[in-house]
């Protein structure tokens, strides 16, 4: 054996496997138990139905109800909806925010306040701000004469106002890492296209942004990770409703399994959403792979 | 070349407009924590008055905030030092070790953040009952964990990383063991790591809610479910969910104006430089 | 006409002043190199002929026309850095014709340009590659063929050899001089290398802590230095220098450097002002070493560089540095050699202010 392999299994022994220990303990151990949950009859609303094994049936349930599929797409409306307007909110101030002016460092430091907040406190002034008849923001839209506009209590506005809210504490994290690639891109190839005499807008399309990809996607392909699991928000504003216009897949398997008490089917949709989740992670990693593989060129 | 006066303007009246937009909300919190009741929802809206700490007072009076203060406080810190212990140690593993599939394991532990924590709510619960730990701070502790170590064991990695392996070896040649080297010579020179990662442990637990709102009843309850439960209550006490919130927003807004250079790295796992 | 015309230029970073007051003008189709050391200017001064720095005070002209508040994109001129600042996701062609975009040229206009500067370059087997893909020299050309493409009145070079090793930088710099010959387009060259400025410069700019010490040709600065600064600056090894007293004897005036008696060069005989502390200065090529010479030297340390050997002498209480042919080096036994100067060939300076007596 090679004195590096001896090492390498020295240091794993002592520092990499408690932590593995621990995270099969806390996280692999449960999604098990919601495995085996899923092919059970686990229905606590009915607690004298004996808790048998019923095969892929709460699979099949899931897989063909009209609800899961709702919330399926509802879920990847939303996350269009916040990520598109995050995109281009966050490039576009970042952009303003990063030129060399005095005041810009402390309007970036300002604007990463919101992600720091926690979601639930973000429902919570987002309901304040939406409430029906008191909210403040109609007020004052009815002062440039819009509205009111019945922000959560309709099915035709709830998921935009959810969506509104994400926006405004997730903008910044698009702003956030865009900014810190601007820095760290060298000035000299914008010193060139200066002298050269290239227009802003080419600066941007063709400078600028091709360099800026890697980092795009990689933050996006975060914030659709995040966007996928969103929940605190919408329990604190609209608990999936009004009707079902906003019940994502976090809400159909709330519901699911402490509404109607069906464990068994929530956890069933619970390994979907898992499944799909962790096709949104490989491709973050592959990603995230190609940029440690470029830099270490 | 300076931009011109004009762009300047431009550029300082957009920037202004979108702190407004952005800090509103913010600035509300704080406000509608002052505000007397009654003028809560008044029209038009009464941004001067004079401000009551009546909201802070029932706050703490009218339901044991304190206590839930003392909770939150007792879980975040227990998962923030439980998993710095043990992520800590395992980025310094996957920093350090050369075999190639080291970085698989890497990812592994990433991805265990990333899962959908509703997904596991149920088992939790389950687990935790059979166990007789529903309702404590161990529960909270051991849960947070779970997305506390893979973010200590990827932002301790980037630190881990930067340490010249030569001051390894030399110590090694010197005739220390791995671990005496670990503790002497690397983990020193990490120190703004361990400090970046606790405070990121910090507000993550501190700021969690669905596990919270799920695993803790009456005995253990959280601050942001404490907060969330004065608008379920009968009548929506606005006041003290005002007064509430600036209490929990507190530690993240001074992590953000003391450690924004940090915020990069903690919030992409690396994936974009900082 | 002059192509560049600086009159008075002064650069403030805030409270601070950098360049001082510069004035310089070169003419069309020169080759103009500023040479100092770090930190004496040399960049600012060139960023400010490209508008990529603010001009505090002074009138900067481009082929005559005032352009101290014209955009640098309206200077007409190329600028090569010194990191190259090539488009890293833009391959070879790409950047060259993100170059000439803002001039809107008709689509077989910028291929023959681009193939014009390709050929002229040795980058036709280079085109379609990116910059991480290109050695250092490459990436050197491709930077001089997008600044060529553009056809600007002025080229402007940041030490754009420093990035090479010492081979290439040989290489390339026969190949700028080979494209000033070609294209005669008027050059402003910073570097800090003296060998680079004395072999492609038309005119030297000799700058020191933002002023300008002295603007000649590269035999002028080398031959007739102004002062102290420009006389040690310029050749290498650097110039000899000796504390030394004006006196006369029999009514013409003599150098007297402790031990030394040098009779003064006839052109500055009527300059010197008996009594006066003077500094000699002695280039180490103009030290004669044969048997006819006028002093003993012990011979301490002899560097061979295979042409030439440099002989680190002690005469008296003066260490001098010598350089004489290799065919000419004393015997390795030999503890002394013999050594003349050339009146002719002294540099007097005025103690005092540095300043050359003429
Ligand atoms: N942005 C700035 N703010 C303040 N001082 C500056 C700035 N840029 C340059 N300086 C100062 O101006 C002086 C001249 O700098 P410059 O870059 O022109 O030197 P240089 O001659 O090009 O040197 P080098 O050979 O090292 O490149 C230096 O003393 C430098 O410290
Ligand atoms: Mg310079």
């Amino acid at each position: 054996m090679s004195h590096t392999a001896n090492r390498d299994r020295r240091i794993a022994a002592v520092f990499l496997i408690p932590a593995i220990v621990v995270l099969f303990a806390t996280t692999i151990y449960p999604m098990l138990y919601a495995l085996w949950l899923s092919f059970r009859n686990y229905d606590l609303a009915k607690p004298f139905i004996p808790r048998i094994f019923v095969g892929l049936a709460n699979y099949a349930e899931v897989l063909t109800s009209k609800a899961f599929f709702h919330a399926l797409i509802t879920t990847f409306k939303l996350m269009a909806m916040t990520l598109s307007a995050q995109l281009v909110l966050g490039v576009g101030i970042a952009l303003l925010v990063s030129q060399k002016l005095p005041g810009m460092a402390l309007a970036r430091t300002l604007l990463l306040i919101p992600m720091m907040i926690s979601p639930v406190i973000v429902g919570l002034v987002w309901l304040f701000l939406y409430f029906p008849e008191l909210g403040y923001l109609n007020y004052f839209l009815g002062l440039v004469g819009i509205g009111p506009v019945p922000w959560i209590s309709s099915t035709q506005w709830a998921l935009t106002a959810i969506a509104i809210g994400d926006i405004w504490q997730w903008t910044p994290f698009i702003m956030m890492g865009t900014a810190a690639a601007l820095q760290s891109l060298s000035p000299e190839p914008y010193e060139a296209a200066r002298i050269d005499g290239n227009s802003r807008w080419d600066v941007f399309r063709y400078v600028t942004l091709p360099q800026l990809k890697p980092v795009l996607v990689s933050l996006l392909f975060l914030r659709a990770i995040d966007a996928f699991k969103i929940y605190d928000i919408i329990f604190v504003l609209t608990k999936g409703g009004p009707a079902d216009a906003t019940e994502v897949i976090s809400l159909y398997i709330y519901r699911q399994s402490f509404t109607f008490w069906r464990m068994g089917v929530g956890a069933a949709a619970s390994f979907v959403s898992l499944i799909i989740i962790s096709v949104l992670i490989t491709l973050f990693f592959k990603q995230m792979q190609r940029g440690q593989a470029a830099r270490a060129r | 070349m300076t931009p011109s006066l004009r762009e300047k303007f431009l550029t300082y009246l957009l920037v202004i407009i979108i702190l407004v937009v952005f800090m509103t909300p913010i600035y509300l919190i704080l406000v509608s924590s002052l505000k007397p009741s009654p003028i809560m929802f008044s029209r038009p809206p009464r941004f001067i008055f004079t401000p009551t700490l009546q909201n802070y007072y029932d706050l703490f009076t009218m339901r044991p905030f304190h206590l839930q203060i003392l909770n939150s406080l007792l879980v975040a810190l227990g998962s923030t030092a439980f998993s710095l212990t043990i992520g800590t140690m395992a980025a310094y593993a996957v920093s350090r070790i050369k075999h190639r599939r080291i970085n698989d394991v890497a990812f592994w532990i990433l991805s265990m953040r990333m899962f959908p924590p509703i997904a596991v709510v149920v088992p939790y619960y389950i687990i935790f009952k059979t166990m007789g730990l529903l309702d404590t701070p161990l529960a909270l502790i051991i849960v947070y964990s779970t997305f506390n170590i893979p973010l200590t064991v990827w932002l301790m990695k980037g630190f881990f990383d930067e340490v010249p392996e030569a001051l390894e070896e030399a110590a090694q040649v010197d005739g220390h063991g791995v671990i005496a080297t670990f503790f002497r010579v690397t983990l020193p020179l990490t120190a703004p790591g361990l400090a970046v990662s606790a405070v990121f442990c910090f507000i993550f637990s501190w700021n969690e809610f669905l596990f919270a709102l799920m695993l803790t009843g009456s005995k253990s309850q959280t601050v942001t479910v404490a907060v969330m439960s004065f608008w379920s209550s009968d009548a929506v006490q606005w006041g003290r969910i005002m007064a509430g919130s600036f209490v929990i927003l507190i530690p993240g807004v001074i992590f953000v104006l003391t450690c924004q250079r940090w915020l990069v790295k903690g919030l992409t796992m690396g994936s974009v430089k900082g | 006409m002059s192509s560049v015309t600086l009159r008075k230029v002064v650069k403030r970073y805030g409270q601070v002043e950098v360049v001082h007051g510069i004035d310089l003008s070169v003419e069309e189709g020169e080759f103009v190199v500023l040479l100092g050391p770090s930190g004496c200017g040399k960049t600012t001064t060139l960023r400010m002929v490209a508008g990529l720095e603010d001009i505090s005070a002074g009138q900067l002209e481009i082929a005559g026309r005032v352009v101290n508040d014209v955009a640098p994109k309206d200077r007409q001129i190329a600028m090569v850095f010194q990191n190259y600042a090539l488009y890293p996701h833009m391959t070879v062609r790409q950047n060259m014709e993100f170059a000439l975009k803002p001039q809107k040229l008709a689509a077989n206009e910028v291929s023959a340009r681009i193939a014009e500067a390709a050929r002229i370059l040795g980058l036709e087997p280079l085109l379609a590659r990116k910059p991480a893909q290109l050695s250092g020299g490459q990436r050197q050309r491709v930077a001089m063929a997008r600044a060529m493409v553009r056809t600007p009145k002025v080229f402007l070079f940041d030490e754009p050899l420093s990035n090479l090793d010492a081979k290439l930088r040989t290489q390339v710099r026969v190949e700028i001089a080979k494209l000033h010959r070609r294209l005669g387009t008027t050059v402003l060259y910073v570097t800090h290398d003296q060998v680079e400025a004395m072999t492609l410069a038309d005119k030297i700019v000799i700058m020191k802590d933002g002023h300008i010490e002295q603007v000649g040709s590269p035999e002028e600065v080398f031959a007739k230095p102004r002062n102290l600064f420009v006389a040690t600056f310029i050749g290498s090894p650097a110039m000899n220098l000796l504390p030394a007293k004006v006196a006369v004897v029999n009514g013409a005036p003599v150098l007297v450097a402790n031990g030394f008696r040098l009779a003064a060069p006839p052109s500055i005989v009527s300059a010197l002002d008996p009594g006066a502390s003077v500094t000699l200065g002695i280039r180490p090529s103009d030290i004669r070493v044969d048997e006819a010479g006028d002093y003993e030297a012990v011979v301490e340390v002899d560097e061979y560089l295979g042409t030439e050997v440099l002989l680190n002498l002690r005469a008296g209480n003066h260490e001098l540095v010598a350089q004489v042919p290799a065919a000419a080096r004393p015997a390795p036994d030999r503890q002394s050699v013999r050594i003349g100067f050339d009146a002719a060939r002294l540099h007097v300076f005025d103690t005092q202010s540095g300043e050359a007596i003429r």
